[in-house]
């Protein structure tokens, strides 16, 4: 039976973490139960707030009308507080003093030049559990190094072996380390607060983006030590099973993956398409012979894929046995049954946008609890005067701090926003004659069934 | 003076392969006691290389040894009742049961989740399947490759006119068990706080979808869907992988990178970088969305300095102009990387069998519960233990299980 009554209700986080990584972190504890107040600085805004515009019009607000930041700061507060003024950092440090979790994301150091580096975090709540996300760590030659997501991947080692046979390394079309590493922190931070339960004890994590999605390297760094050999990029095949790749189906840019792991399913995917005698072809009937044969494997199996929907290869071929998905792009994602009837996406209700799909990060299902998504992402310092209030702070304090920029619902940029606003218009026209884009589609609220 | 985040929690795990057994592994080296339950054949990843000279050896299987580390392990069929009647004892006195089989799968064993929670109300029933144990695709079969397709990432990924590419080194297996990870950690803080167990239900294909970066909001939020251009994002170019004179370096402007309107008379840093104060009045240095759809061009003018300039060059010296450029290494390159030795990163461990060798270290350092790797065990290494020391067996029983193919 599930109550929601969840199980991070009266823990407080400290979010002082900006992009992706932490957020994504930071989302999960939200999502949780946990009450996240978001920090952003009213000179430096989250890059976020100006990343994929809802609607932009090129008019002021757009740095409350990024879908980029509303996916992953769902269900949490937010004040905009300057905190290279000592009356910021003392509201930080008034708000850490009642918080069980502190989150970071800055390069190191800065963190010590706010005062608010671990040994002085401890002096004001002794049993704090910290968190710094760091693209390379907090030691270590690259510790200052400018970390971006889209570095950390192949930093990582896992654009060396992503990529087409022969063909150079390549990025995921995603700085895929981002969320990963965001994903280990809310799983530190849990193993963090189960210790502190236990012994009373806080700690502080250093995460290091790079060093966290290693791990996901192991089979090829084991080949290397046991074997000396480096791991080859091979495009969507397997080491192991084959066949195994990614066909073409028909319709405009349509793909389905298929992988058979051993002979049985083989034999499966050889009835399931009609072709019961490529089991008895001595290029294909063993999977040494389907290795060797890979390439024209591939072309009979794709003769018969072109010759359907991506969607029907994937049921047609799971019904019969064999691990097969359609390949899906943002639009069949969110209309795809399986994930409509475990309900990946949450339709959150967001100012100034309405209702829009927002997926969830914390993918387990639980019986007892839901793990959504409980409130629309934060305006820019939203929850200003509510998060000084609970910490004691006067309605005249308030306005005083207000009046010298300590707090602010709007930035405080160097170029006007309207110009920001119109600077951050994607090209899409041309983005849609290169293909970069595959469509645009007007009526997607109406087909979403979130129009107004 | 350190101590073990995890020492009070007991785990039974019947999982194989990478999901499952990532996560009890993320359990095992906090100190969680571990007990993996293998079929008699042993997990599917003793199988599977890398094996020292590509000798095969269930005992020497380097992706077991490194999803492993920390555990006990037990055999047992658990597909058929006499080693079911042993799997329940082992879960009257277990805090958690991992699973990577379907619903489906689980019933035809006579093993539901559902059984499992109402026989032990405070046993937290972890589940990671391909799709779910819910929902029309429950009953179908998948790996990481099926879960990447299902995410948008790999639509997204590789070039126009090829095919879509899944990232390298099954990532998909590996966020579904970090999920997987999650989810048992929540349902062990919400039984501390008010009782009873709980069925956490990991889809991998979600996990992974859970990764999505942009790809859904754009269509949710804009109608627009995007496709893939050689993974670049659609708000910025470059932020690609770039041949150097000596390999691939990341090549990455950052936020202040190229020309500001603000700052017109001062040279960008990637023109200092470039060494080249002309580049600035180019178009391609002006409009992001120029370089964008003339990328080949774009490309031209910074592909005299990359050719004639090494990785180390390039990154150090982008670095110092705050541009976050990055290396492209490859495992070879990790396991000497002077960064990641001076952390300590990687563990050495002795291994009875494979002998020496090299496993990445934790994902994360804890200052007062550290990561804490020992060798992974050897099949069965501790039926005796478990079933004679821990559950009341005879000596004799683990003969009879033995000749029935139960251990």
């Amino acid at each position: 039976m599930s109550t929601n009554a969840l199980p991070l209700e009266g823990i407080r986080v400290v979010d002082l973490a900006q992009v992706f990584a932490g957020p994504a972190c930071t989302r999960i504890l939200a999502d949780l139960g946990a009450d996240v107040i978001r920090f952003e600085s009213p000179n430096r805004l989250d890059v976020t707030r100006s990343l994929i515009i809802t609607e932009n019009d090129g008019l002021d607000h757009y740095y409350h009308r990024a879908s980029y930041f509303v996916i992953r700061n769902t269900g949490k507060r937010e004040v905009v507080v300057d905190l290279a003024k000592e009356e910021g950092r003392e509201i930080t440090r008034k708000l850490i003093a009642r918080a069980d979790v502190v989150v970071e994301s800055f390069t190191p150091r800065v963190m010590a030049n706010f005062g608010l580096d671990y040994e002085r975090l401890k002096q004001i709540k002794p049993d704090i559990i910290m968190c710094s996300l760091s693209g390379y760590g907090q030691d270590g030659p690259m510790r200052d190094f400018a970390g971006y997501g889209m570095g950390l991947e192949p930093a990582s080692g896992l654009s060396s072996i992503t990529g087409y046979e022969g063909g150079p390394p390549i990025r995921s079309g995603l700085s895929f380390t981002d969320p990963y590493s965001g994903f280990i922190g809310a799983g530190a931070i849990l193993t963090a607060l189960h210790y502190r339960r236990r012994t009373g004890k806080g700690q502080y994590i250093d995460l290091s983006e790079q060093e966290a999605a290693i791990p996901i390297m192991a089979a090829s760094l084991l080949d290397q030590q046991m074997n000396g050999r480096p791991t080859p990029r091979r495009g969507d095949r397997s080491a192991y099973a084959a066949p195994q790749g990614c066909y073409r189906c028909a319709g405009d840019d349509r793909w389905a993956v298929i992988s058979c792991e051993n002979d049985a399913e083989f034999e499966r995917l050889a009835q399931a398409t009609g072709h019961p005698e490529w089991v008895r072809d001595p290029r294909f009937a063993t999977v040494l012979a389907r290795h060797e044969h890979h390439d024209e494997l591939d072309a009979l199996i794709t003769a018969w894929t072109s010759q359907r929907d991506h969607y029907d290869v994937m049921h047609t071929l799971q019904r019969a046995g064999v691990k097969a998905a359609a390949v899906l792009d943002g639009k069949e994602a969110l209309f795809d049954p399986q994930f409509k009837a475990r309900g990946h996406f949450d339709i959150v209700d967001q100012p100034l946008l309405g209702k829009r799909p927002v997926q969830r990060h914390m993918a387990a299902k639980f019986t007892r609890f839901e793990a959504k998504t409980r409130r629309p992402a934060p305006l820019l310092g939203q929850h200003n005067e509510e998060v000084l209030q609970e910490l004691g702070y006067s309605d005249e304090e308030i306005a005083a701090l207000k009046e010298a920029a300590v707090i602010a619902d709007k930035p405080n940029l160097p170029v006007p926003p309207q110009l920001v606003a119109m600077a951050l218009k994607l090209p899409y026209d041309r983005y849609l004659e290169h293909r970069i884009l595959l469509a645009i589609e007007p009526d997607y609220r109406e087909q979403l069934g979130i129009a107004d | 003076m350190t101590d073990r985040a995890m020492p009070d929690v007991r785990v039974v795990d019947i999982s194989q392969g990478i999901a499952g057994p990532y996560a009890t592994k993320l359990l095992a080296d906090a100190g969680a006691a571990v007990i993996k339950v293998e079929p008699p054949a042993g997990d599917y990843t003793r199988r599977l290389g890398p094996f020292p000279g590509d000798v095969p050896d269930p005992e020497q299987s380097g992706l077991y040894l490194h999803l492993n580390t920390s555990k006990r392990s037990v055999t047992l069929d658990v597909s058929v009742p006499s080693g079911q009647v042993v799997l329940r004892k082992l879960l009257a006195k277990a805090d958690v049961f991992v699973t990577g089989e379907k619903t489906s799968t689980l019933q035809a064993w006579g093993l539901t989740c559902a059984d499992l929670r109402s026989q032990f109300p405070d046993l937290v029933v972890a589940q990671v399947s391909p799709f779910g144990a819910t929902g029309p695709y429950a009953d179908y079969d998948g790996n990481s490759l099926t879960a990447m397709a299902m995410s948008t990432i790999m639509y997204n990924t590789g070039e126009p006119d090829r095919e879509p590419l899944a990232t390298g080194g099954e990532p998909g297996a590996y966020i579904a068990g970090v999920q997987l990870w999650i989810g048992i950690l929540a349902a062990l803080e919400n039984r501390a706080k008010r009782g009873g167990g709980d069925h956490v239900d990991v889809s991998m294909a979600e996990a992974v979808a859970a990764a999505d970066e942009y790809n859904a909001a754009m269509y949710g939020f804009q109608g627009a869907i995007r496709r893939r251009y050689y993974s670049r994002h659609i708000f910025g170019y470059p932020n690609d992988i770039m041949e150097c004179m000596d390999g691939h370096v990341v090549v990455i402007p950052g936020a202040g990178g190229f020309p500001s309107p603000l700052a017109s008379d001062s040279i960008s840093p990637m023109a200092l970088l470039f060494e080249d104060p002309d580049l600035d009045q180019t178009v391609f240095f002006k409009q992001m969305g120029e370089r964008m759809v003339n990328w080949r061009e774009f490309e031209a003018l910074i592909h005299p300095f990359l050719s004639t300039h090494t990785a180390m060059e390039i990154v150090m010296t982008a670095q110092a102009l705050r541009l976050p450029f990055a290396f492209v290494p490859n495992a070879a390159d990790l396991l000497f990387d002077e960064h990641l030795a001076e952390r300590g990163f990687f563990v050495r461990q002795q291994d009875s069998k494979a002998g020496d060798i090299t496993l990445p270290g934790a994902p994360f350092r804890m200052t007062e519960t550290p990561l804490a790797m020992s060798p992974a065990p050897e099949r069965g290494s501790a039926n005796a233990d478990v079933l004679v020391g821990e559950l009341g067996y005879e000596q004799g029983d683990l003969t009879i299980l033995s000749d029935q193919g139960v251990i």
